[in-house]
């Protein structure tokens, strides 16, 4: 029975606190479209897209109307372009490239990922042409997203594929000089990659996926911030495991939002529902930030002593409470630490609370990894490179998802600040330390091996 | 403000069965009582009903910022006198001062009033209290033929402040535009100066209900 404390409560939730849909991300497999001719396969994707993903964005908008829930983003992700192109000489990726980019502006979604490898154990020709074209593809179209995963807890590092990774985010960050390295934001690179991620950069089709599916990432850090904001105004004394409960409580309602959303469109556009990523997603709004919450918990700024502790508890309580209320929970499914897409952490850079090692230390205990950090345009590509390592070294260690987002400035340094606009915010470039100091480390190549708990069978 | 018998209005499907099954046998009556609120209303209206034979299939009852209000519907049995039951309601009322009010119901007026298809759906209406608000949402969906399953209407507190809510609950038939609905209701709200919202019942299912 619904009571109209209920029905205040809902309307609260999402009338004052940002409870939305993130977004809607449809899936769709290429591999049906595979041809060794470029013009062939384009029209190919071009079709099949147009076809599967052409009444996407009318659905969500009415669906959105019906509950009276916004549907931020809707997005497409496809199967690994590597895969699908493989037959295609290295020029002829960036014109797959441009068809994906054409096609999804024509059906109305802000981004399509896809643009992707998976080379944790090594590369195919196909492979080292996607990592190739990455510069000239992310500095020459707006929708498209790239990822490459270059480390899995089964295969250990791929420090061959960190090294490109490395080379690549300064030629794209260069590519991309006027708008202060934004081409970096369209690429994240990462250990033990989930094939059903709804959210960007990194979404993409998974070979085990369906042909076609739904993907939903919930609501953001602002539910969660005024819930707990309410049980502290209203004078009861609350312990943490109090406010964990809260927490878990929020995710369950924001969950259960996404999976009715998803559900619902996926049943009109006629493919499969795949998952609910629970994922704390935030915006650079005020009112919508991890940082925030973990103010909420007690500490003056996200990064001082106990922000991992507080994060913990957060990213522990979101999984619970989300894994009650849907039995089809996936993607990234944490929560977020996106420094220039979060005010809050942004702003925690800029008054030095936060610095690249401590957001290192979070990542251990949240998803995703280091994700959207301005670092200096002189931090050269060996450093980048011995950073993804680090970070990929924890996801695959810990048997969890880890990425690195950085985004070197050019011409910007420590106290400068890069201004990427809309979603992805603006961000106070952060110190790396100790630069040029681990070549000779990432100069050796080859694999770090798979670590010993990999073996379970 | 009491929970929305949104829970008697699912367990119609069961009752217009027996609903359905037992009018075919014989007319019903529906019985209304209204005073202030005390202990010991339902207790002597029922101890009317079950002296003159009669069975409840169905009643509900509420109170409203102290003012009692029921209805039963009942099943005469063989035996029972409409004439007896009559007199024996019209004593109660004047013993404990209530309104009461008995009507027969011939068998088409005991199914609920069929909308077809239809959505269940709900509006709610917040802002300053003032004349006319009810009647101008209430024109609007009467004039788009919207049925309203469900009515409330309080002043709340929503954290430090105090809010007039309307909520209401309506069936909107499939064949409707509801966005057409919504957009009516929105303009009207913003014209009086309240806020209109309505949302498919399922949200405020999946949000509070395991």
């Amino acid at each position: 029975m619904l009571s109209s404390e209920e029905i205040i409560r809902t309307i609260e939730m999402l009338k004052n606190e940002n409870l939305d849909v993130r977004t809607v991300t449809l899936g769709i497999s290429l591999r049906d479209c595979v041809s060794s001719k470029a013009e062939e396969l384009c029209s190919k994707i071009r079709a099949k897209i147009k076809r599967v993903a052409g009444e996407m964005v009318a659905v969500c908008d009415r669906i959105s109307d019906k509950y009276g829930i916004p549907i931020v983003n809707k997005r497409l992700a496809v199967t690994p372009i590597a895969a699908v192109a493989e037959g295609l000489d290295r020029g002829e990726y960036i014109t797959v490239a441009r068809t994906l980019d054409q096609v999804a502006g024509e059906v109305g979604v802000n981004f399509i990922g896809g643009y992707s490898a998976l080379v944790q154990k090594g590369f195919t020709t196909g492979d080292r042409n996607l990592i190739a074209t990455l510069p000239a593809v992310l500095s020459s179209t707006a929708h498209i997203c790239a990822s490459v995963n270059v480390a899995s807890t089964q295969a250990g590092i791929n420090m061959d594929a960190v090294s490109l990774m490395g080379q690549a985010i300064k030629e794209i960050s260069i590519a991309t000089a006027e708008q202060d390295g934004f081409g970096c934001a369209k690429l994240v690179v990462f250990a033990n990659m989930p094939e059903d991620n709804p959210f960007m950069a990194g979404a993409y089709l998974g070979y085990g996926e369906p042909e076609a599916v739904i993907n939903v990432g919930v609501s953001g850090p602002g539910v969660v911030k005024r819930e707990l904001e309410r049980a502290l105004q209203s004078g009861t004394k609350l312990t943490l495991g109090d406010l964990s409960e809260i927490i878990k409580k929020t995710s369950f309602r924001v969950t259960r939002v996404g999976e009715l959303i998803a559900r619902e469109v996926a049943e009109l556009l006629g493919v499969s529902f795949g998952i609910v990523d629970l994922s704390l997603a935030p915006t650079p709004t005020v009112g919508d930030s991890v940082g925030e919450i973990i103010q909420c918990l007690g500490l003056t700024a996200i990064g001082v002593p106990g922000s991992t502790a507080a994060l913990a508890l957060l990213n522990d309580a979101v999984k619970k409470g989300g894994a009650f209320a849907s039995s089809s929970v996936g993607g990234l499914s944490g929560a977020f630490i996106p420094v220039s897409e979060d005010l809050n952490l942004s702003e925690a850079v800029a008054n030095g609370s936060l610095s690249l090692e401590k957001l290192e230390a979070m990542t251990a205990v949240c998803s995703v990894g280091l994700d959207m950090i301005a670092i200096p345009g002189d931090v050269d590509a060996g450093t980048i490179a011995a950073i993804i390592a680090d970070e990929m070294a924890i996801g695959v260690f810990n048997h969890k998802t880890t990425a690195v987002r950085l985004i070197p400035v050019p011409g910007k340094g420590v106290g400068d600040k890069a201004v990427f606009g809309g979603l992805f915010g603006e961000a106070h470039i952060v110190e790396v330390r100790n630069v040029a100091c681990s070549h000779a480390f990432v100069g050796f190549g080859g694999r770090i091996p798979a670590p010993i708990t990999s073996i379970r069978n | 403000m009491s929970p929305l018998p949104t829970a008697i209005a699912e367990a119609y499907g069961f009752l217009r069965g027996r609903i359905l099954k037992s009018s075919e046998q014989r007319e019903w009556l529906s019985v209304s009582v209204m005073g202030y609120d005390r202990p010991g209303i339902v207790a002597a209206v029922a101890k009317v009903l079950f002296d003159n034979s009669c069975n409840i299939e169905a009643l509900s009852q509420t109170v409203l910022m102290g003012q009692f209000a029921m209805i039963v519907v009942v099943a005469p049995l063989a035996g029972s006198s409409a004439g007896t039951l009559q007199a024996g309601l019209e004593t109660l009322a004047a013993q404990m001062k209530l309104a009461i009010h008995m009507r027969t119901l011939n068998p088409t007026e005991h199914q609920a009033f069929d909308v077809g298809n239809a959505e269940p759906f709900v509006i709610t209406v917040r802002g300053e209290d003032r004349p006319g608000l009810v009647l101008a949402i209430t024109t609007i969906l009467a004039e788009q033929g919207v049925n309203i399953t469900c009515l409330g209407a309080e002043v709340v507190p929503v954290d430090q402040r105090l809010d007039y809510i309307q909520i209401y609950e309506v069936d909107i038939p499939n064949d409707m535009d509801f966005s057409r609905i919504q957009k009516a209701l929105r303009e009207k709200g913003a014209a009086i100066g309240v806020t209109v919202d309505m949302q498919h019942r399922n949200i405020f299912r999946a949000i509070n209900q395991i």
